[in-house]
């Protein structure tokens, strides 16, 4: 999409705007943290500038990829070159009730749920804290998904926090799971999301979370959220330098901080909708945007992430399906290495478990259609070609027998491939049932894992000393 | 004493070498021809066609089942049929309508109709009524089989079977199949079946071949419906 002299140009003027321009860092405390990393700022604007050899120092510094381990502490899945992952996207106030077919507020069970679900499918690589329970007091929501999550599966887990110091503890319940804090720094749990205030901001929760992972050494992906056209240029390349800059101030930031840690070139790039006032992540030239940055990601050296995969729908209606299925053979193309996207239905607010099943069937075929053209035993073609002319068919042919069965993809019941009466003699059913199914059989297989109980009560106690209601009711897992 | 289970393992792993082998060596031991034919070639199917019905394997495994059981058949045909007459499923004359050239789909109901041990008289595509009827009766055909793939030479089907029973072969059942084709247009035309894949078109052909009280052939499988 990119050729490399724009790419340059692009990132020319990324390095002038950070060195010139600056990033505001809108939290006293954040501001003199940050400046007491060798960064100088004007206290009076709280603008801090990066000079580019700091810049260049930085991406240097970072990893070009890294792995995340499980919660036992094993090599779970790396990131880096054009291994790809879908992930649920993350952060929700409601789900799509899958009963009822109705919008409301989720609660721990309905986390738990999800998380028993989401660990059994196939080609969703790791979980995120997909959506907010409203069970439990909001101070502590942020680590609560988190502890959900972990108490539920052990993969990996895509997190953030909700509050300014939310981190911390969030970062020490992790590292319980490990021999220590620095134990966690070299086996990470999790990746966390740090959103700069675009434009070209740091809010005083992101700015002291994002200092907070670097401190831990936990992977961060940095997250702008551009509005094009509203908070952002419009076309793309200037939308490319707004976005480079800020991703690029956190992650000198989480350099100068901790060199080393893993940093991905993250973003959720939307459109404004100049008549509705609304983001569309999935516009289609924010669509764009994401693809050239992951080139621009992939130029510097770095893993990269994107939320793409996800709907602006709001429901699993055929807007949803092509959004979703768009968004992730585009980004399965990218070789964005962490696509959060998969469930999520409008604008990152409302979650959906039959989504996600579906989600990960179309994450099977991003999968499959990007795998590498190779020679597989077809050439020179010829004898193959006239086994078929002898036989009218290759079905039995041995070609066909030893690759069948990696080239031709077999979908799961979610895309349905059955005829019209085939589909009425397997019971007529729709998409809705077919999900249920499959989510009902995930639950019913579902192995518990449990954290060993003296942790899991060491957990429950970190909440309910750190809560800021007295006493707060925390729930019981679900058997 | 003949090992049945290892020729339907041998059966099922579609090796068209050592099944007929294995069926020649239990002849020799004294086997009955249709204990051979019912327990190491039949059971061996009826496993094939349980396993394609629940995804377990696919079309390619099924035709190189198939494919040993016709190799084995080839040995054990001259037996049975001197020990019980014409022991084939039955024979079936198929082909693909006139004006339509299409023959994929039909070519894969004849090689599973083949593995279930039916007798196949494939007429190709572009077949006329009277080649139909000339071929039913010169083979004594227990069913025909039609397909077609466009909906304009779909229409020829009546054709067909009008004209099969102005010949005074409307008591051959005729089965119809292929993309345009749904069962209320076979009802619409008279036809006596319609399967919407090769698997059910299979038992389809058992169901409307078989003598009432013939289980070896109602059981074997070939193919999921």
């Amino acid at each position: 999409m990119l050729e490399t002299p724009l790419i340059e140009r692009i990132l020319d003027e990324t390095f002038e705007v950070l060195e010139t321009t600056g990033i505001l860092i809108d939290s006293p405390e954040g501001f003199e943290r940050v400046c007491a990393l060798g960064l100088a700022g004007d206290p009076e604007s709280r603008r801090v500038r990066f000079p580019r050899a700091m810049v260049e120092q930085a991406i240097r510094s970072a990893p070009s990829g890294f792995t995340l381990y499980d919660r036992a502490g094993e090599p779970f899945t790396e990131l880096a070159g054009d291994r790809v992952h879908f992930v649920p996207a993350s952060s929700a106030l409601r789900i799509l009730d899958r009963h009822t077919g109705k919008v409301r507020e989720a609660d721990s069970a309905d986390f738990v749920e999800y998380a028993r679900v989401a660990s059994s499918l196939p080609h969703i690589a790791y979980l995120s804290t997909a959506f907010v329970p409203k069970d439990i007091p909001s101070d502590i929501a942020d680590g609560w998904r988190l502890y959900l999550a972990l108490a539920s599966s052990s993969r990996p887990v895509v997190s953030g926090a909700f509050t300014a110091y939310g981190v911390e503890r969030m970062a020490k319940m992790m590292s319980w799971f490990r021999d220590d804090r620095e134990d966690l720094a070299a086996r990470p749990l999790s990746i966390f999301t740090c959103c700069p205030s675009t434009p070209l901001r740091w809010s005083e929760d992101a700015i002291q979370n994002l200092l907070d992972c670097a401190a831990w050494g936990i992977p961060v992906e940095v997250v702008p959220v551009l509005l094009l056209g509203m908070i952002s240029p419009s076309t793309t390349v200037g939308a490319l330098v707004l976005h480079a800059a800020e991703v690029l101030s956190g992650l000198t930031v989480a350099q100068l901080v901790r060199p080393g840690t893993p940093v991905l070139f993250g973003g959720a790039p939307a459109s404004f909708h100049m008549q509705l006032m609304t983001n569309p992540m999935t516009a289609v030239e924010a669509l764009q945007v994401y693809c050239s940055y992951a080139q621009i990601a992939k130029h510097l050296g770095l893993p990269c992430q994107a939320y793409m995969g996800l709907s602006d729908s709001k429901f699993n209606d055929p807007q949803a399906g092509a959004e979703s299925g768009i968004g992730m053979f585009l980004a399965a193309l990218a070789g964005f290495n962490s696509v959060s996207g998969p469930g999520m239905l409008d604008y990152v607010n409302c979650f959906s478990l039959e989504k996600l099943v579906f989600d990960d069937e179309l994450a099977a075929h991003a999968h499959h259609f990007t795998r590498d053209v190779e020679v597989k035993g077809d050439l020179p073609t010829r004898p193959l070609l006239e086994e078929l002319v002898a036989e009218n068919h290759l079905l039995t042919a041995e070609h066909t027998l030893e690759h069948w069965p990696s080239e031709l993809y077999l979908p799961g019941p979610m895309v349905d491939r059955t005829n019209w009466d085939q589909w009425e003699m397997q019971g007529s059913k729709d998409y809705r049932e077919r999900a249920g199914e499959i989510i009902e059989t995930a639950l019913e297989d579902y192995e518990s894992a449990p954290i060993d109980p003296r942790l899991d009560a060491e957990i429950r106690e970190l909440f309910a000393s750190t809560c800021n209601t007295p006493d707060p009711d925390l729930p019981g897992l679900p058997h | 004493m003949a090992d049945y289970a290892l020729m339907n393992h041998r059966l099922f792993e579609g090796d068209r070498e050592t099944v007929p082998r294995m069926t020649e060596e239990a002849l020799a031991e004294g086997c009955p021809v249709l204990e051979v034919l019912e327990d190491g070639l039949i059971a061996g199917m009826r496993v094939v066609g349980e396993d394609f019905k629940h995804n377990r394997i696919f079309v390619p495994e099924v035709l190189l089942a198939a494919r040993a059981m016709k190799a084995a058949m080839v040995v054990l045909q001259p037996l049975l049929t001197a020990a019980d007459g014409d022991s084939s499923a039955g024979t079936i004359v198929m082909g693909t309508v006139k004006g339509d050239l299409h023959d994929i789909g039909k070519n894969l109901v004849g090689m599973m109709a083949e593995g279930a041990g039916f007798k196949i008289v494939d007429l190709g595509t572009n077949t006329s009524a009277e080649e139909f009827i000339a071929a039913a009766r010169e083979h004594d055909a227990d069913l025909l089989g039609m397909s077609a793939l466009l909906t304009t030479t779909m229409v020829y089907m009546k054709t067909v079977i009008d004209e099969m029973r102005d010949a005074g072969l409307g008591h051959i059942p005729v089965c119809i199949g292929g993309a345009p084709i749904s069962q209320s247009y076979a009802d619409e035309i008279g036809a006596s079946g319609y399967a919407a894949d090769a698997g059910s078109a299979v038992e389809l052909f058992k169901r409307l071949t078989a003598p009432a009280g013939d289980s070896a052939v109602q059981t074997a499988t070939v193919g999921g419906s």
